[in-house]
């Protein structure tokens, strides 16, 4: 659907359905130089199985207008505004690299609209090589060249797609070729503040996804946030940095199990 | 697999799309032959029919074996992914009908293959789809030849028979200005010579029946998605506005990239069915795995017939792609720096006379109607393949009376050579 966010006409998937405000809300949060597309298999069931789903491309990515957000705490500020754009109060905040921390600023500023936060392929900061956010700046093909190469892991290098047919590192190479890549690497290479939102999360429930196989933002890194937030990670072996769309089957199973368990609790 | 990078073509060519880990670790791609997949439960199948995950169905759809072959040559091709069909007719109508509906039109090249001419001349145009033949290098002609209702502009990479070089990137750039795809059909050429996507092409047709193939023994098609076309563009509401069977799926909104494979996938293979078999897929895969090394045997043949043509009597000409002579050769050059591919065509003294006498001289050339065996294969395609064509096509496609095309295979160069020997005296002999 569409919405007009500080005056920008915003895209988001909904999965498939007509997005209703007043079931609970599912947020997907895309990393760096990504859009929706990538969340395209994990969407659709939850918008098929009693929640609604926002999927945005952030502000100057893929189908949304808007000028990119050039900071972690800008987007952050952003994603309070969406909500309000779509009458949603709280929702389950999921973020992929770049959108967690996107996610995890939002949640230490707005802890009541928080119902949960998961982490998938990500850590508390996100350094980023000066040389990557330089090719970028001069050609976001080239960058995405490098980072689809780095991002995903072997299966997907060796062609391994979870729909017959198509190639999973050529697509994200494509989607992150046209979109604003400098722009959000500089804003993840700048964020200092996770650590300390991290701490400022207090009974928020977590997840932590996290990719053994990961060379952008290392599992060390992705252990450390888990341990940070209290959570007992989910590992899934064998597999890079682009969970959602590598391993889309095994991320859509650990999220099910987590936000469905923090909804039985929420209704118990 | 190792954790190493981007792997290169004859790399992909033997190992992309499968990993032996599973399947009892079968070294070998396995057949699935196979109707249908059983589902863990409701739940599960819903999903599958829902697009909640991927996975396989129907063998009509996707098949695993076939899925292996459409991963290999997507990423041969550089493409965010592929189809493979029943055949490379069926891969071009499924595209073009994916493209187009009643009332569009198409740009197409004037010099194309003969059943490919006639699906744009005569079959379409039952469906109100219209198509316009120009000379594809003529940028001025393809510019005037775009309307509103364009859906496409199609060319081969080299075509057949007449051996002209499409100028891809000059084709890709007046067309995408204009909103519009190019579809190129690369049989000719295959991707271990030319990759189209990398100049500008947007979509790629194969019939893997010929080089990718390899062997004569399987027919089979493929299409190859670009990723790099902005189907949101207005255009292309087949790709922007719901689509009823998939519960209002808007395909450039949720799959952009490969929105327009996943499209031929829903519509195409569901609707009209043209699958291929598992065991073709197979097949073509043991193609497919030694292509490069084929390829360039193909093509040192090729420009050795072709050198010895040239100094033949008894041959009145020769068109490759490389040779000056050709209108298409620096384009050549630019686009194909390891060959221009295994095709050639020659006239023979006596016109149609002496054509027919050399068909029918040689022994260890193949007269048949196909190209890109592993064998050499001879034809006159004025009176079989182009036949349909009236004589200003005929004219317009290239092809004269006493043109025979050559698919110049494997065998030992001096013994291709010997049997062109005996047919060139029998051409000779025929006009004396």
């Amino acid at each position: 659907m569409r919405l007009s966010v500080n005056g920008a006409d915003v895209f988001a998937a909904t999965g498939g359905k007509e997005f209703d405000p007043n079931l609970p809300t599912v947020v997907f949060l895309h990393g760096s130089g990504l859009d929706h597309r990538g969340w395209a298999l994990q969407t659709r069931w939850f918008a098929y199985h009693g929640y609604s789903v926002l999927a945005p491309d952030l502000p100057g990515h893929s189908l949304s207008g808007g000028e990119p957000c050039a900071s972690i705490e800008v987007s952050a500020a952003w994603l309070s505004e969406f909500l309000d754009a779509a009458d949603v109060k709280a929702a389950h905040i999921v973020g992929h690299s770049q959108g967690f921390l996107t996610a995890l600023e939002f949640a230490k500023n707005n802890p009541d609209r928080v119902l949960s936060l998961t982490a998938i392929g990500t850590a508390a900061a996100i350094p980023v090589n000066q040389a990557l956010i330089d090719t970028a700046k001069d050609s976001a093909a080239k960058a995405a060249h490098m980072m689809v190469n780095w991002g995903f892991g072997p299966g997907a290098h060796n062609g391994a797609s979870a729909v017959p047919g198509m190639q999973p590192i050529a697509i994200g190479r494509a989607i992150m070729s046209r979109n604003p890549l400098a722009v959000d690497l500089q804003a993840c290479a700048d964020y200092q503040g996770g650590s300390d939102a991290v701490q400022a999360l207090g009974n928020i429930p977590g997840c932590c996804i996290l990719a053994d196989q990961d060379k952008m933002t290392p599992i060390k890194a992705g252990l450390k946030l888990a341990e940070a937030m209290g959570v007992s990670p989910t590992i899934i072996k064998g597999f890079g940095h682009m969970l959602p769309i590598e391993a889309p089957r095994e991320t859509l199973n650990a999220l099910r199990a987590f936000i469905s368990s923090v909804q039985n609790q929420a209704a118990a | 697999m190792s954790n190493s990078s981007f792997y290169k073509p004859s790399t992909i060519a033997l190992h992309t799309g499968y990993s032996p880990e599973s399947d009892y670790g079968s070294r070998a791609v396995p057949i699935y032959q196979t109707t249908s997949f059983a589902f863990d439960d409701v739940s599960d199948a819903q999903s599958l029919f829902n697009v909640e995950r991927g996975g396989h169905i129907y063998s009509r759809i996707s098949n695993p074996t076939v899925a292996v072959l459409e991963q290999r040559l997507a990423a041969l091709e550089g493409g965010s992914g592929a189809i493979c069909t029943a055949s490379g007719m069926s891969a071009l109508y499924s595209t073009f009908t994916t493209l187009c509906s009643a009332g569009d039109h198409i740009v197409s090249s004037a010099q194309i293959y003969g059943s490919t001419a006639t699906l744009l001349r005569h079959t379409l145009p039952r469906f109100d789809i219209q198509t316009d033949f120009i000379p594809i290098n003529d940028a001025k002609a393809l510019e005037a030849a775009i309307k509103p209702n364009t859906k496409l502009v199609f060319c081969e990479s080299i075509s057949n028979p007449g051996m002209e070089v499409s100028n891809l990137p000059e084709i890709a750039r007046i067309a995408n200005a204009k909103g519009i795809p190019v579809v190129v059909d690369a049989t000719f050429s295959t991707p271990a010579l030319c990759r189209p996507i990398e100049h500008g092409a947007n979509i790629v047709v194969h019939s893997v029946t010929k080089w990718i193939g390899g062997h004569g023994t399987a027919i089979g098609g493929a299409i190859i998605d670009g990723g790099n076309f902005d189907w949101g563009n207005g255009r292309f509401p087949e790709m922007t506005e719901p689509f009823a069977p998939y519960h209002g799926m808007r395909f450039w909104e949720e799959f952009g990239p490969n929105c327009f494979a996943m499209k031929v996938r829903s519509e195409a293979m569901r609707d009209l069915g043209p699958a291929m078999a598992p065991q073709n897929a197979f097949l073509i895969l043991q193609g497919v795995e030694t292509l490069n090394l084929r390829m360039q045997k193909h093509v040192e043949n090729t420009v050795a017939l072709r050198d010895w043509l040239l100094e033949q009597d008894a041959v009145t000409w020769v068109n490759h792609p490389e040779l000056e002579s050709n209108a298409s050769a620096d384009v050549a050059k630019s686009l194909f720096p390891n060959g221009a591919g295994s095709m050639l065509c020659f006239g023979v003294t006596g016109g149609r006379a002496g054509g027919t006498a050399f068909v029918n001289a040689v022994q260890l050339s193949s007269h048949l109607a196909n190209v890109g065996d592993s064998r050499t294969l001879v034809i006159h395609p004025g009176s079989t393949t182009h036949s349909r064509l009236d004589k200003d096509a005929l004219e317009a496609a290239g092809i004269s009376e006493d043109l025979i095309r050559v698919s110049v295979g494997l065998e030992d160069i001096k013994d291709i050579i010997g049997d062109f020997s005996k047919g060139l005296k029998a051409a000779a002999r025929a006009t004396s």
